[in-house]
């Protein structure tokens, strides 16, 4: 899948799926659409509807009434999708592990391929989480 | 109860169908609407049991992104309020400054949102692109662009350096600068002016009963704001004034927040002006907290943040309750969404701007047989803009 | 504060007890009397409520709502405790005041408390999840 790969790191197109977070990730998202970081350069584009996506960018901690849609998504994207997980929330849960409401572990709910940590993290961040997944897929 | 597949809150509104909204429609105009809630809920007065009372504002700080000062300040409100606590001269202006600029940062990621959802994709750019002088000035003084723990029982934890203050007016006067070009474009231009005139309105009795608060409130006549109502920090310190129309829809609040954020810019050079001359502490070091109940209000952009904490003596809170403006302001909807064009329905819904983690924004359409169908709300909004252009040439 | 007492005198004995401080006023009435001092509050005054927040004391279930006097700055908060932690039941005001809809729901659902006359008693921010907790505020919970 080699040429797959090298083909899909041309142009990376993303859909952004948010589980219960407190929002910040994804307006960071936004700004990179916008012309200070303008990531629409790269060939990277926001899809409204996820069987077009190749990455699918997770944000927040998952809570359980949304816990059965983000699995439905999931399955419902093309596969090969990867899940980049933005911010602190898919990588630790940030401060809400002593909630009755989130599930325990996001990986049970849906495999996370990548982490860019940080509450929330600054774009650069991101960008430089989307070029290392471009690097692993031209390796 | 009928099931589509559901694109989970996408923030980057391009609505499929989902389950948060449901409109009743008939032919053309939305008959009623309700709404479903829940999505985003994460228990933050069940997790503020456990945490200390510095540790839970690192917590309110996380309920929004947007409004990420709002919670703290008005959590130390609350917290002072129970034993009527003082602050230093100089932490007064400093959280009056960093609040004013989360205002102005705040209104113009709302102007870029209306910009997209009705097809004006250029002020979306514009609106945002000038937002970043603003998290720029936020970076100089607290370390981050976002979520900036800068709020103390007592106080504020970082001081603004002396000899930052000359760059941050400079970046404020080009920040002016633009947004008054922003601000002329938008309301001269006839096509968005009649998009927005007489869409959605709210009127002044429903906006009491509702007890709507902020610029959902005072474009519709209600002139309440707590910077007024009960000054704390720094408001009775400068001067400003508070921005009330009369009609009600959606044009009027976007006038409300536009004036609203250039109050915003006046206060902050006042704030900035003031912090060249004054000295002393930033915090007031305060060692406990005697048993008793508080109540903490802050105005954020959306409307008041209400916080209520009942302490008993020990370092944590026995109860920490908070209330977000968009709480009371999305059943608003009930009264301002009836008999509107169905092409309208998104801009209004919008214009109570609602925190995306109170509520989130996405749609469920049924006829009047209760059946439901697919629309494509941004769609429809946006062709509605461009049959109004071609009408105009 | 002068505006208080003249509330204070006017509800007479209907005030069980209260905590008087600058600009707050908190005060705890009877369920039966609920209704008449939120009309008050709401239609002669003019008050907005704010919100309304459920605890669980020793004493009971406690409810405490919020009325802030906007001319003012001043707050009337007026408490009203269930002792039967088995079965809390009180009257609602949301005929009274449309804006209390969504906030006695929400104790409801939080706390367990039955609110006689409400329009709407659904459940708001949790769903039906087969993990899901039920009234989660409580403390001191039968079973899990």
């Amino acid at each position: 899948m080699g040429w797959y790969n090298k083909r899909l790191a041309k142009s990376i197109w993303v859909y952004h799926m948010s589980a219960s977070p407190c929002n910040n990730c994804d307006i960071e998202i936004l700004d990179l659409l916008t012309p200070k970081y303008d990531i629409e350069r790269f060939g990277i584009k926001l899809v409204g509807s996820v069987r077009h996506a190749d990455v699918i960018l997770l944000s927040g901690v998952i809570n359980q009434k949304v816990e059965p849609q983000v699995k439905k998504i999931y399955e419902q994207a093309a596969k090969p999708c990867f899940v980049v997980g933005v911010g602190s929330c898919p990588a630790s849960g940030c401060c809400f592990n002593a909630s009755y409401n989130i599930v325990a572990k996001r990986e049970d709910v849906i495999p996370i391929d990548l982490y860019i940590p940080g509450c929330p993290p600054k774009p650069e961040a991101m960008i430089e989480g989307v070029v290392k997944l471009v690097g692993v897929l031209n390796a | 109860m009928d099931k589509n597949v559901i694109p989970v809150g996408p923030y980057h509104p391009l609505l499929e169908e989902a389950e948060y909204f449901t409109l009743q429609v008939d032919g053309e105009t939305v008959v009623d609407i309700d709404l479903e809630i829940g999505w985003m809920h994460r228990g933050h007065e069940f997790i503020s049991e456990s945490k200390t009372f510095t540790q839970s504002l690192y917590l309110v700080e996380r309920i929004c992104g947007i409004c990420s000062t709002s919670h703290p300040l008005a959590a130390v409100h609350a917290m002072e309020d129970v034993d009527n606590i003082e602050i230093p001269l100089r932490a007064r202006y400093i959280r009056t400054l960093v609040g004013e600029l989360e205002r102005i940062h705040s209104h113009l990621l709302w102007l870029g949102l209306a910009g997209h959802f009705i097809g004006y994709d250029t002020l979306w750019m514009w609106a945002w692109k000038y937002r970043e002088p603003v998290l720029q000035m936020f970076e100089i003084i607290s370390g981050n662009r976002n979520h900036y723990g800068m709020m103390r029982v007592g106080g504020v934890a970082k001081d603004v350096d002396p000899e930052k203050v000359k760059s941050l007016l400079d970046i404020m006067d080009e920040i002016e600068k633009k947004i008054q070009m922003i601000a002329k474009a938008a309301t001269d231009d006839p096509v968005l002016k009649s998009r927005l005139k007489g869409v959605g309105v709210l009127t002044k009795k429903d906006a009491i009963d509702f007890c709507a608060v902020g610029p959902t409130a005072r474009a519709s006549g209600v002139p309440i704001d707590v910077r007024k109502d009960e000054p704390t920090d720094a408001y009775d310190l400068v001067d400003f004034k508070i921005i009330v129309t009369e009609n009600g829809d959606v044009f009027n609040k976007t006038v409300v927040r536009l004036l609203e954020t250039f109050e915003s810019i006046k206060i902050c050079k006042q704030c900035l002006e003031k912090l060249k001359t004054v000295n002393g502490g930033i915090i007031n070091n305060v060692k406990e907290i005697s048993p008793g109940e508080g109540i903490g209000r802050y105005e954020a952009p959306r409307g008041e943040v209400f916080h209520y904490v009942r302490t008993d003596g020990t370092n944590r809170p026995v109860r920490h309750k908070v209330r977000a403006p968009s709480y009371v302001n999305i059943p608003t909807f009930k009264a301002s969404c009836k008999g509107i064009p169905v092409a309208d329905a998104l801009i209004t819904l919008a214009a109570v701007d609602p925190c995306y983690c109170c509520t989130e924004r996405s749609l469920k359409i049924r006829d009047k047989n209760n059946e439901p169908y697919q629309l494509d709300l941004m769609k429809l909004s946006r062709e509605k803009t461009e049959e109004l252009r071609r009408q105009m040439k | 504060m002068h505006n208080y007492n003249e509330f204070i005198s006017l509800m007479g004995n209907k005030i069980i007890s209260k905590i008087e401080k600058p600009k707050r006023l908190y005060f705890e009435v009877e369920n039966k009397n609920i209704k008449e001092v939120a009309e008050y509050l709401f239609n002669k005054l003019g008050c907005r409520l704010s919100t309304a927040t459920g605890t669980e004391t020793y004493r009971g279930i406690e409810v405490l709502y919020h009325f802030s006097h906007d001319k003012t700055g001043e707050y009337y908060c007026p408490r009203v405790v269930m002792k039967d932690k088995n079965n809390p039941k009180m009257n609602s005001i949301t005929p009274i005041v449309r804006g209390a809809e969504w906030i006695e729901r929400e104790m409801a659902e939080m706390l367990g408390i039955t609110f006689e006359g409400h329009p709407r008693p659904e459940l708001l921010l949790t769903g039906n999840h087969p993990q899901n907790i039920k009234v989660p505020l409580r403390k001191w919970r039968s079973n899990g």
